[in-house]
């Protein structure tokens, strides 16, 4: 239908993205623009986006100075820990919350919506004193439970939410069947709320990538430094670091979220075929 | 299921629930339970480690916090708070909308171009907007001005165009998990919700309003309640775009958290700022009750 | 799916429960000791070279710490997580010396050979009477100038002809004289000059006082001939671009200037022309902090007091002076050639002679914070030096007040 409308009506929306891509880009091209730039640090008086002594020696100083593969290998094996662990900790969670009438429960979930009122600044110390004496300072365990325990109230709420959205009869079908709790889970839930995993997962990510309040406080040394700490030692300050290193680097630590972010994409349809049970 | 069985069910909820709320425990409420404790201290620099209990001498001092300062930055504040989300949750709607037109086929690349905000440590991107984008000598925003003929701003003095300019900044780092959420959200609906946005125009709006919203609500309301909290509890855009040392700009806005920051944490009294953290809390805590109350009364009405 | 589910949780509750494991290394072997520090890899490279003489019995690990000030707070009582040194500023003295986590270096170092370094840098290194710190260097701020705008024979000897040369030098984009004038650390130089301080000796603020108001006034005049950013970004890139003639910087600036292509010229601080007393800056005196914990084992000790004595030489001195573009801090130093032609080194040291060090106190934390916060009310929102200055003393009061 309206075959023409419909092509320039396309035509007008990636117009429109595009433009707005490049809006929401701009600050970002500017960090590019630095770390390409031979000359001159984070201001100057003739900035232009491309800059007009392009060189690569930054990207060379970020990634061969500096132990950005170690940093890295810390980061993933961090990150992918706490999806895992928060994920896993957070289905079961999520569910319970959304299917079960039990006593107690809407007070739960009200108790975790208020947790986050809690102004966070001073949680610092209190877990300090809370993994010294278990020996988890300076433990990848030890952080790790920071990042889970900071991350599961959005994992469970998030997940709780979605899991409320699926209609309970596909369940009941699978429970006259006989499958208990765990395999409804596994074998319908868990495909059906895939757009919500990957969100889950997604955010827990970015925030062990980005996180680096804890892990400076509680991981010291340089072997332990995850890369956005390795980032903030290399920020620039008026003594030391220099700014398109520093916008190199963080050209370096997005990337990969980037492209994680680009292939799970793909899968960030649920299950549902359109048009049925839901209708 | 959800029904009869008794204990048996709470027994198995529970089970489920209990790693989770292990977790949180550690890691949320412990901190919370001590630092109430710390409240009631005289844990200070003077008696960093031989601290001991003297009741509610931080709670009577911390009223002083309270005071026409702390009423300023509550309003601003509610007033941050409240146009953050407006603009946030609208925003993200239709970008998440116009991303699910079916024919978009370059889709993916918009939403990755869209999460790149996201995929930045937040203290990268606001150095970046603060010395890059608003920097009153250098930033690139006065050179385009200076470029057009236009005299230059200090634009991070003034308290409106501050205000204005962090709100922009936060809601550039903040959309990107918004509008995930809304997409994942709209991937739960049937396609013919949304999919003829673009051929429906004023329809499409009303079908929004009228099918679409509702149905999405229930499953981005914890989201969209948590991202309330961390937008009422946001330090970092305001303290680094306008308060970092060394580089202030004059701008004079203050949330509750930058103002309890600057006028207790300074100080390097724990057992002080302790209390001033937990009244905070429990205001927000009594806020919220009343919100959910009042919108309960409404809902019977 | 379920007997997995059991099997994890018992292995978190299991990792949770666990640990408890301690640093245990009181056996035989060389004692590896831990300094925590916040400088740059040349610097630490000096250091280090000169800690593995000691080696095979003591070796010493340099271990960068970005947040080091608020984790020695966290840790700084606990054995098997705090170093047994840190490497930092003087100025933290005071805090930690309350929180009672620093060893007197007496302790280790005899009190003939702290006689040995310029009296100003123990001076800075003591709180109530006790040495808190083994100096190492110390740096002042400088009066630099581009030459190829400002020659040898423009320098101002006084503020009367600093003033007069920015007014004839600034307009239409370039500066006359410039510096982060929001920033106490830099304003501290002409409230000194004007016989004012921002806190006495034993932690009441003076920002009201006749002195610091007197100084405001004054300089209002030339901050309105500044650019109208003064954060360090924008001050160094100013003179580094050649748009600024003169500026009062860090020693730190020197080598990314020098790149810039700028015939740099060190000048002696300008003389404030209604006292007769010239620019003070404040100075900061780097070295070495031993904590509590380390000196309570014995032979942590031992070890500390030998690593201590080691590094009292000129040669180190003056390696790390070099690495860090800083002055060396033992007074034998200076007789050294290397030294004694190195202008920069011999212009801090002049410099330094009416520099006051940055006051070690706990209250000094508040003092930055108001005064910076008093600056900008002064420079960016046009309040009155006098109403400023009265707001800032009370806020100030307020706050020393609220540290106990």
């Amino acid at each position: 239908m309206k075959r023409p409308v419909e092509k320039i009506g396309l035509l007008l929306l990636n117009i429109f993205f595009i433009a707005i891509c490049f809006v929401v880009l701009v600050p970002i091209l500017y960090a590019l623009s630095i770390s390409f730039n031979a000359q001159g640090g984070l201001l100057g008086s003739d900035f232009r986006f491309i800059p007009r002594d392009f060189t690569l020696a930054h990207y060379r100083a970020v990634l061969f100075d500096q132990p950005v593969l170690l940093w890295l290998g810390n980061t993933v094996v961090l990150a992918v820990s706490a999806v895992g662990i928060a994920l896993a900790v957070s289905v079961p969670g999520a569910y319970s919350l959304s299917r079960f009438r039990f006593a107690g429960r809407q007070r739960v979930f009200s108790g975790l919506l208020m947790l986050h009122a809690f102004p966070a600044i001073l949680s610092m110390f209190a877990i300090f004193r809370l993994l010294s004496p278990l020996g988890l300072i300076n433990t990848r365990t030890g952080i790790l439970i920071v990042y889970v325990g900071t991350m599961t109230v959005f994992g469970l709420l998030n997940l709780k939410g979605y899991f409320d959205s699926i209609p309970i009869e596909i369940e009941e079908s699978a429970a006259i069947d006989g499958a208990g709790m765990w395999h409804t889970i596994k074998s319908i839930l868990l495909p059906l709320a895939r757009p919500a995993l990957i969100v889950t997962g997604v955010m827990v990510m970015i925030f062990v990538w980005n996180e680096y309040i804890y892990a400076i406080t509680f991981m010291t040394g340089a072997s332990n430094y995850t890369l956005a700490v390795g980032l903030y030692t290399l920020q620039a300050t008026e003594m030391t670091g220099s700014w398109p290193i520093f916008a190199a680097a963080s050209i370096v630590v997005s990337l990969p979220i980037l492209i994680i972010f680009f292939a799970t994409q793909k899968y960030m349809t649920s299950g549902l075929t359109a048009g049925g049970v839901k209708g | 299921m959800h029904s009869g069985k008794g204990s048996k069910n709470a027994v198995k909820s529970w089970t489920a629930l209990f790693p989770a709320l292990l977790f949180i425990g550690l890691i949320i409420l412990f901190p919370i339970g001590y630092t109430a404790y710390i409240s009631l201290t005289n844990m200070n620099i003077f008696n960093w480690f031989d601290f001991r209990i003297i009741g509610f001498g931080n709670y009577r001092r911390a009223l002083f916090v309270f005071n026409s300062g702390f009423l300023r930055a509550l309003v601003v504040t509610v007033l941050w708070t409240a146009l953050n989300m407006v603009f946030q949750l609208a925003i993200a709607f239709v970008m998440a909308s116009l991303l699910n037109v079916r024919k978009l086929r370059l889709r993916r690349v918009y939403k990755t171009v869209l999460m790149f905000p996201w995929a930045m440590p937040g203290y990268v991107s606001i150095l970046l907007w603060r010395h890059g984008m608003f920097n009153a000598q250098f930033g690139l925003v006065n050179q385009w001005l200076y470029t057009l003929g236009m005299e230059p701003r200090r634009w991070l003095a003034d308290d409106f165009s501050a205000f204005v300019i962090c709100m922009v900044v936060n809601l550039w780092l903040a959309l990107p998990f918004m509008i995930m959420i809304m997409d994942g959200a709209l991937q739960s609906l049937d396609k013919s919700y949304y999919e003829s946005a673009l051929i429906d125009g004023a329809g499409w709006f009303t079908r929004s309003v009228r099918l679409t919203i509702p149905a999405i609500r229930p499953i981005i309301a914890p989201a969209v309640i948590i991202t309330l909290f961390t937008t009422f509890k946001q330090f970092d855009v305001i303290y680094l775009m306008t308060k970092q040392i060394g580089a202030r700009t004059g701008a004079n806005i203050h949330t509750v958290l930058t103002y309890a920051y600057e006028s207790a944490f300074v100080t390097r009294n724990y057992g002080y700022s302790s209390a001033v953290s937990i009244s905070i809390f429990v205001m927000l805590i009594g806020f919220s009750v009343l919100v959910a109350f009042l919108r309960r009364r409404g809902q019977k009405a | 799916m379920k007997r997995i589910y059991l099997y994890g949780m018992a292995m978190l509750i299991f990792i949770v429960l666990a640990g408890c494991g301690s640093r245990q290394d009181d056996g035989d072997g060389p004692v590896v000791l831990t300094i925590w520090h916040d400088k740059e890899a040349e610097v630490a490279a000096a250091l280090q070279g000169k800690l593995d003489e000691l080696r095979p019995d003591i070796v010493v690990t340099l271990e960068r710490k970005s947040g080091l000030t608020e984790t020695l707070k966290m840790v700084g009582n606990n054995p098997n997580a705090a170093p047994d040194m840190f490497f930092f500023a003087h100025d933290k003295i005071g805090v930690y010396a309350e929180m009672r986590i620093l060893s007197p270096i007496t302790d280790f170092v005899d009190a003939g050979v702290l006689a040995q370094f310029l009296p100003k840098t123990i001076e800075a290194a003591t709180y109530n009477g006790v040495v808190y710190q083994l100096p190492l260097y110390f740096e002042t701020l400088l009066f630099m100038h581009n030459r190829a705008l400002m020659g040898d024979d423009e320098v101002p000897a006084d503020t009367r002809e600093l003033f007069r040369f920015m007014q004839r030098a600034t307009g239409g984009g370039h500066f006359g004289f410039i510096e982060q004038f929001t920033n106490a650390y830099f304003v501290g130089g002409w409230i000194h000059g004007f016989g004012g301080e921002l806190i006495t000796a034993d932690g009441v603020p003076r920002l009201n006082s006749p002195e610091v108001v007197a100084a405001l006034h004054y300089y209002g005049r030339l901050v309105r001939l500044m650019p109208s950013e003064a954060e360090f970004a924008t001050i160094n890139t100013l003179f580094r671009e050649s748009r600024a003639a003169a500026t009062i910087g860090g020693p730190w600036l020197i080598p990314s200037v020098r790149e810039a292509g700028i015939d740099l010229g060190l000048a002696p601080m300008p003389v404030v022309s209604e006292t007769g007393m010239p620019l003070a800056p404040f100075m900061g005196v780097q070295g070495l902090h031993v904590l509590r914990v380390a000196a309570e084992n014995p032979r942590r000790n031992e070890a500390i007091r030998t690593v201590l004595n080691h590094l009292v030489s000129t040669d180190i001195g003056v390696a790390l002076a070099r690495a860090s573009g800083s002055a060396p801090a033992l007074a034998a130093s200076f007789d050294l050639s290397v030294i004694y032609n190195d202008e920069m080194v011999m212009m801090m040291k002049e410099t330094a002679q009416s520099a006051i060090p940055m006051p070690n106190i706990p209250e000094m934390d508040i003092m930055w914070t108001v005064a910076a916060g008093m600056l900008v009310d002064i420079h960016f929102r046009g309040h009155e030096v006098e109403r400023a200055t009265e707001t800032a003393q009370n806020r100030a009061e307020d706050l020393i007040a609220l540290m106990r």
